[in-house]
């Protein structure tokens, strides 16, 4: 441990309790407005330990400006969002997979678009964190959740400069900037699972990353038939496409159980559901004509767009609590400029500091 | 009790990027602008183009257009930057 704390290359700050450590942070911008935990040499190392990483260890490489990301700097920021060493694996990996080209991280987290990066877990390490995709799925449901999807945010403000008006230009943005991680509620479904459906092998823990605009609610608690159901959700979507962009890209459908279920009695699997919104999430750009954006419409007015190029973008997600016959739709941050990551969880569930 | 805590920021851990020292005069000079391609940077352009040339007597002005305006400025293009003597990266909405 000794041999550890001699490799961490933070700068330190010797200040004279908790009351100040938080005026300290807050006043160099280092928060998101909230308390942070402070990241002493002991909490960071004791989250680098458990997850067998040196300090210098070499998470990626941010393109635009060259910045190494190195595990120390994650583990500093998810001490401060309250993360404990067995959430670090998860943060590591999200920001691991944030990193991939396909998923243009400078340009979702500065554009005026103002989009959160949504963090779905899947496989066994969820129970081992003991995450709930149940009851306020998309809130509060659980501290792992909440404190993994604050350690991301603030990693972007601390190591990418994310914050509000420096690289972040977001004109709004939405709430999930806080946190905005889910576990899909496995255990309550016959479905498979969102990393599986995204060619994880069964029983792989797993994230996937999406830059997601804000969750949009829906309601259908008066029928059974999938095809209704569905046209609630696909109602949704061609909303946003009149009402925010008419570009296709990853969508992401929440569906609770109670929904669920009439899917499940029909037989449907969510490949069927892909398949159904596929086909009828398109409008023609003659519609933004009703919703004020008639001075756009040219002469393409009979022209038709999909919201979904292929329907294995739309990422099916199995979570909320038990009643309600309500559902979510979450749109891409803009089109298909950044495509959603899933990566496996380079995890040994075994592993930890003797 | 004192609290001994980690600084959390990228602390300097990146390439250094330094400006271009300035032209001493736009005139008979090649300048490049490199445009996100949104709606708005046509008309913008267009104007800051002639204004270059006939306030300034730029000899050349360059238009480019970025495939991808959320990415940054393709390989090809930062080739040719090499050839012009000063760049204007402009963000439209």
């Amino acid at each position: 441990m000794a041999h550890m704390e001699s490799l961490l290359k933070s700068k330190t700050y010797k200040l004279d309790d908790h009351l100040a450590v938080q005026e300290y942070f807050h006043a160099h911008h280092w928060t998101d407005g909230l308390p942070i935990v402070p990241p002493t040499s002991r909490s960071v190392q004791d989250l680098l330990a458990w997850s067998n990483l040196e300090p210098e260890h070499l998470i990626g490489i941010e393109p635009v400006r060259n910045r190494r990301i190195t595990a120390e700097k994650l583990a500093v920021n998810s001490v401060m969002a309250g993360c404990v060493p067995d959430h670090f694996p998860v943060v590591c990996e999200s920001f691991s997979a944030m990193l991939k080209e396909p998923f243009l991280l400078h340009g979702a987290t500065a554009s005026t678009g103002g989009c959160a990066i949504l963090i779905i877990i899947n496989g066994p390490i969820r129970e081992q964190l003991r995450m709930s995709g149940g009851f306020n799925a998309l809130g509060s449901s659980d501290r792992a959740t909440t404190v993994i999807g604050r350690a991301i945010r603030l990693i972007l403000c601390n190591l990418l400069d994310a914050r509000p008006g420096d690289v972040d230009r977001s004109t709004l943005g939405h709430p999930g900037k806080f946190s905005y991680c889910i576990s899909e509620d496995e255990e309550n479904t016959s479905w498979l699972s969102l990393a599986e459906d995204r060619e994880m092998p069964k029983g792989t823990s797993a994230v996937t990353v999406m830059s997601a605009g804000s969750p949009r609610q829906i309601m259908n608690e008066w029928t059974t038939n999938p095809e209704e159901i569905l046209d609630t959700f696909v109602a949704e979507i061609k909303s946003c496409m009149r009402h925010y962009s008419i570009w296709p890209g990853n969508y992401a459908i929440v569906i609770p159980p109670q929904l669920r279920t009439h899917f499940e009695n029909a037989g449907w699997s969510k490949k069927d559901i892909r398949k159904y919104v596929y086909e009828n999430a398109r409008i023609k750009r003659k519609e933004w004509a009703d919703c004020g954006k008639g001075s756009v419409v040219g002469s393409k007015g009979e022209q038709e767009y999909i919201a979904l190029t292929d329907e294995d973008h739309l990422l099916v997600i199995a979570a909320g609590g038990p009643a309600g016959g309500f559902g979510a739709i979450i749109p891409p941050w803009f089109g298909t400029k950044s495509k959603a990551v899933t990566q496996p969880l380079g995890v040994c569930l075994d592993c930890g500091p003797e | 009790m004192t609290i001994e805590v980690l600084d959390p920021t990228h602390e300097g851990d990146s390439r250094e990027f330094k400006i271009a020292s300035g032209l001493k005069d736009l005139k008979g000079s090649r300048i490049g602008i490199i445009s996100n391609g949104k709606r708005g940077t046509y008309p913008f352009f267009n104007a800051l183009e002639e204004l270059l040339k006939s306030k300034y007597e730029v000899k050349e002005v360059i238009r480019v257009v970025k495939k991808n305006y959320s990415a940054p400025a393709e390989e090809e293009i930062m080739t040719e930057v090499k050839k012009w003597d000063a760049v204007i990266a402009g963000v439209g909405d």
